[in-house]
């Protein structure tokens, strides 16, 4: 079966004071129906900014597609027209955000907010419009859905506006979720409630998935495949397990090491953080020919200064940008 | 090793007008309620808990900064801290010092970094001004920036960078103790392992006292000596580090401990997640009976109608639940 | 001594926000305009007095010459005086009433907002009724009655000016006080040692100044218009010449030569612009969100 969406060879430039910079430097990727995938890395690594261009909102005069194409099954959205595109968001592909709070109106209950949505894109009458957001309310597992309809977003806890904005996204059973840090400003036990309502609905509606997120383990819990980004670029790209278990990019390593996971049996012992040095470099220094994460890398020689690595490709559609991936 | 700091019976009230404006009586919202801890020199406690626990409350009621009603008593080799004057209270600054969370806005922007370092030098002590230059030079090297960079403005400097600047504010006037207030996790992950190691080093160099407030319990466990878990204004376990992450007796530490996304396909499968439902209570209108009821797998009757005290449970390990008994969780059934 | 190993190469130059702003302005076109015009207006209130010294209040020709003619570039008003030097020594008084009048306003309403702003509670809630209650004062009338009372001398009229309109300034500061009291850097200077006094003024206060600044360059435009308003209605003081005062008393003969009250006003609509622009310009370059990027 053909991908649901497939990026190829997708160059997005950014227009900035310093000149023109590629935020996004030839990405490829595809999602399959059903499939969940994570985007990886620190902030400034450009998953947002291919988030936003599937989602055909680059900001206006600002970023714009260079090359390449964003093909939503078999549909090419980089030359569609503004109105299709319309069509598309909110309808095929809906998008959540990070903080709930500012992404809902304050002035309108999340009700009308909801019912809005389904008027708008599914042309339902007002009734029938109410009585489906019920039911939506219903299914992001928020309690008393009916008397809920009434509430304000200010009245609900950043959970519960959460899940209003997963009601809304999945109003019109969109065939992708793009999820961008959806609980960077939620609690932990409240992040696994929303996991696991995320997971759920996935498995009853069979809708991919896109997590944008710089947590692995989060990462871990949902999806299957990942990417990690740096710098506009991919560094790897795999199953979750795998690249956890054997990361192919030292970036991806770095990742991984950098945090302090839970254990199970916790010992006395406690070991140094493995460090990555320094931080993404600015957008003035993005689209060099030399591997942008050499600054950083333990395991950098002459060679990743002076070419940009290929990607390597491994078994299991595993895939890494580093000149060393075989040694790793 | 001795008790450096000594908190005792601690509750910080806020008065909050609901409604009513002028001439409404203020209601009280009780922050932190009635907690008791003790750090040991040289060590980390760990304060943890979820938004709304009253866990920073705490740690910076220590510092006295803040501004609702304090009570209880803070001791800090062995004086209280609480009743200090104001000549006092300069004498306790300089031994109690705060990194806080968000690098970007805990930097005045219109100082330079050498000036925002020596600050504290500034109002607390009356060093000469080479020996001022002299501490701050040290403090910059210390903290892994350049000295040179000592001229920039804070807006010049990167996320990480502007926390070493912060944590070298607080070095300055050589504290007993610092109370750092969630010094990650407003940084890139990548970053925070700079920063927390960091931390650890100074730790050593300087053989200082950590009160370490975090939501992210890997970073505590890879932080701490010692653990407080915090929900709704109440300490509801204490332990130290092993026995509290190795055998989390509370039902909400459990569940905490439970809630955090694993790496570790391992664990993840071991562990199935102790899912606790719906939302806090309202902290202007607490139940009368344990705070973690309502969303406790295994509350009872007696859970909803008496509040629990925190109680030893093993050695060094305090728990506040009734259905706690000998070091076992009453989740041990469910989890297996 | 154990160090960390350093990252960035310290390359960048020091830059206060300060020079920033000002770069971000410099490269204002409407701004600098601005700027131009008010720095050329300037200038001619301090040295246009020097180099035309006819005395504005001599009766130099027949009234009513129109401009450009018998050498009066201006013309002439009603009573026969060279306009030209009327607008140029006007300029010093109206420029200085703007000036002073903005300085009480800021002067008063910094106060108070950052008294209010700082402390809340109590003494907020009674600052800022009593902002209040002069907020709800029909402004020019106010004006007029203290003017009428104590005598329309140049520091009563730049006090009633200011005292009708503080109260913006007032709202603005304590907004911006309560904004930056609970950044965290304030905290740290608690936790530094700092007292209040220094919390104030060294600390907030220098973090708030910018919207504070833009609102004071725009009063100096509002003074300006509201000193024309009172001088229009005759409440001005007779023994200096305003802009104002030239329009009102030329207002009677606006339909036989229009120029003479043309003239005032178009200085009056220029000063006004120019101070409009930098104003605006001060708020983009201030602005720390449009800096960025």
């Amino acid at each position: 079966m053909a991908p649901l969406l497939k990026v190829e060879n997708l160059r997005i430039e950014l227009a900035t004071r310093a000149g023109v910079a590629p935020v996004i430097d030839n990405l490829n990727l595809e999602l399959g129906h059903g499939e969940s995938i994570s985007f990886v890395g620190e902030s400034g690594c450009g998953k947002s900014m291919t988030a936003l261009a599937i989602m055909g909102l680059l900001p206006e005069g600002i970023g714009r597609v260079a090359s390449g194409s964003i093909q939503f099954d078999g549909e090419e959205l980089t030359t569609a027209s503004p109105r299709r595109l319309r069509e598309i968001r909110g309808n095929e592909i809906s998008m959540i955000f990070q903080e709930p709070m500012t992404s809902l109106n304050p002035v309108y209950t999340v009700g009308e907010q909801i019912a809005e949505v389904l008027r708008a894109h599914q042309g339902l009458s007002q009734k029938a419009a109410w009585k489906q957001a019920i039911e939506l309310l219903n299914a992001v597992q928020i309690p008393n859905p009916k008397s809920r309809m009434e509430s304000y977003p200010f009245q609900m806890s950043g959970g519960q506006r959460q899940r209003v904005m997963i009601a809304i996204a999945l109003a019109c059973t969109p065939k992708i979720l793009i999820a961008d840090e959806p609980t960077t400003a939620l609690d932990v036990t409240v992040q696994a409630q929303i996991f696991d309502l995320l997971r759920d609905l996935r498995a009853q509606t069979g809708t991919s998935i896109i997590m944008i997120t710089h947590d692995m383990g989060a990462v871990a819990e949902m999806s299957e495949r990942m990417i990690v980004m740096y710098a506009g670029r991919k560094a790897e790209e795999g199953p979750v397990d795998q690249v956890i278990a054997r990361a192919r990019h030292p970036y991806t390593h770095g990742l991984i090491s950098c945090v302090p996971h839970i254990v199970a049996n916790l010992t006395e012992e406690r070991q140094d953080l493995t460090e990555v040095p320094g931080i993404v470099p600015g957008l003035s220094e993005f689209g060099q020919d030399l591997c942008l994460f050499s600054s950083r890398c333990p395991r950098v020689t002459d060679q990743c200064r002076q070419a940009r690595p290929p990607e390597a490709h491994f078994g299991n559609s595993r895939i890494s940008a580093c000149w060393h991936a075989e040694e790793l | 090793m001795s008790d450096l700091l000594d908190v005792q019976n601690l509750s910080v009230r806020f008065g909050v007008r609901r409604k009513g404006g002028f001439f409404a009586k203020p209601t009280y919202l009780t922050a932190v309620d009635d907690i008791s801890f003790t750090v040991r020199k040289g060590e980390t406690l760990a304060i943890v808990g979820e938004s709304g626990s009253g866990k920073t409350t705490a740690a910076l009621a220590i510092a006295r900064l803040v501004s609702g009603l304090t009570s209880g008593k803070i001791l800090l080799e062995g004086r209280d801290l609480l009743p200090l004057d104001r000549e006092d209270l300069k004498d306790m600054r300089q031994k109690v010092q705060v990194i806080f969370q968000d690098p970007y806005s805990s930097l005045n922007p219109r100082k330079r970094a050498e000036d925002i370092v020596r600050e504290p030098l500034d109002s607390l002590t009356d060093k000469s001004i080479s020996e001022k230059r002299e501490i701050v030079d040290g403090l910059f090297k210390a903290v892994g920036l350049h000295p040179e960079q000592k001229r920039l403005f804070p807006h010049q400097f990167s996320g990480g960078q502007r926390q070493r600047i912060g944590i070298a504010r607080a070095l300055s006037t050589q504290p007993e103790v610092i109370i750092c207030d969630e010094p990650v996790s407003a940084l890139d992950v990548a970053v925070q392992a700079q920063i927390l190691n960091l931390l650890r080093r100074l730790q050593t160099e300087f053989g200082l006292t950590y009160v370490f407030i975090s939501h992210d319990l890997g970073v505590v466990q890879h932080m701490c000596d010692s653990v407080a878990v915090m929900y709704m204004g109440k300490i509801v376990e204490h332990a130290d580090r092993l026995s509290l992450f190795n055998n989390p007796l509370h039902p909400y530490t459990a569940a905490l401990l439970s809630a955090v996304p694993s790496v570790d396909p391992m664990l993840r499968e071991q562990s199935r997640r102790i899912l606790i439902p719906g939302d806090p209570p309202d902290p202007l209108d607490l139940p009368k009976g344990c705070r973690f009821a309502s969303r406790c797998p295994v509350a009872e009757a007696r859970c909803r109608d008496v509040a629990p005290r925190l109680k030893l449970a093993g050695s060094n390990h305090r728990a506040a639940c009734h259905l706690v008994e000998d070091e076992t969780s009453p989740l041990a059934g469910i989890r297996s | 001594m154990m160090t960390d190993q350093t990252i960035d190469p310290p390359v960048a130059k020091a830059r206060s926000p300060l020079s920033e702003a000002w770069e971000m302005f410099r490269h204002n076109h409407s701004a600098m305009v601005g700027l131009g015009l008010l720095v050329l207006i300037v200038l001619a209130a301090i040295f246009g007095p020097l180099l035309y010294p006819t005395d504005p209040f001599d009766m130099v020709w027949a009234p009513f010459s129109p401009p450009g003619e018998e050498g009066f570039l201006l013309g002439t008003d009603y009573l026969g005086r060279d306009l030209l030097s009327q607008i140029l020594y006007g300029a010093r008084v109206t420029l200085i009433i703007g000036l002073s009048a903005a300085i009480v306003t800021v002067v008063i309403g910094v106060t108070v907002g950052a008294l209010a702003g700082f402390y809340g509670g109590i003494v907020e809630e009674a600052l800022m009724r009593f902002t209040e209650f002069f907020q709800v004062l029909p402004t020019l009338l106010f004006s007029m009655v203290i003017v009428a009372l104590f005598g329309a001398s140049l520091p009563m009229i730049t006090f009633a000016i200011g005292i009708v309109s503080w109260t913006a300034v007032a709202r603005i500061t304590r907004s911006e006080f309560q904004r930056v009291r609970e950044l965290e850097y304030v905290m740290a200077s608690r936790a530094s040692g700092a007292s209040n006094s220094k919390l104030m003024f060294e600390v907030i206060l220098p973090n708030a100044l910018p919207p504070i600044i833009v609102q004071s360059a725009l009063m100096v435009g509002s003074a300006i218009l509201f000193e024309a308003g009172l001088s229009f209605l005759g409440l001005t003081d007779p023994n200096v010449v305003s802009w104002g005062q030239i329009i009102g008393s030329n207002r009677q003969y606006i339909l036989e030569s229009s120029f003479t009250v043309t003239i005032p006003g178009l200085a009056i609509f220029i000063t006004v612009l120019a101070i409009s622009l930098v104003g605006d310009g001060l708020n983009d370059a201030l602005n720390p969100k449009l800096r960025k990027r």
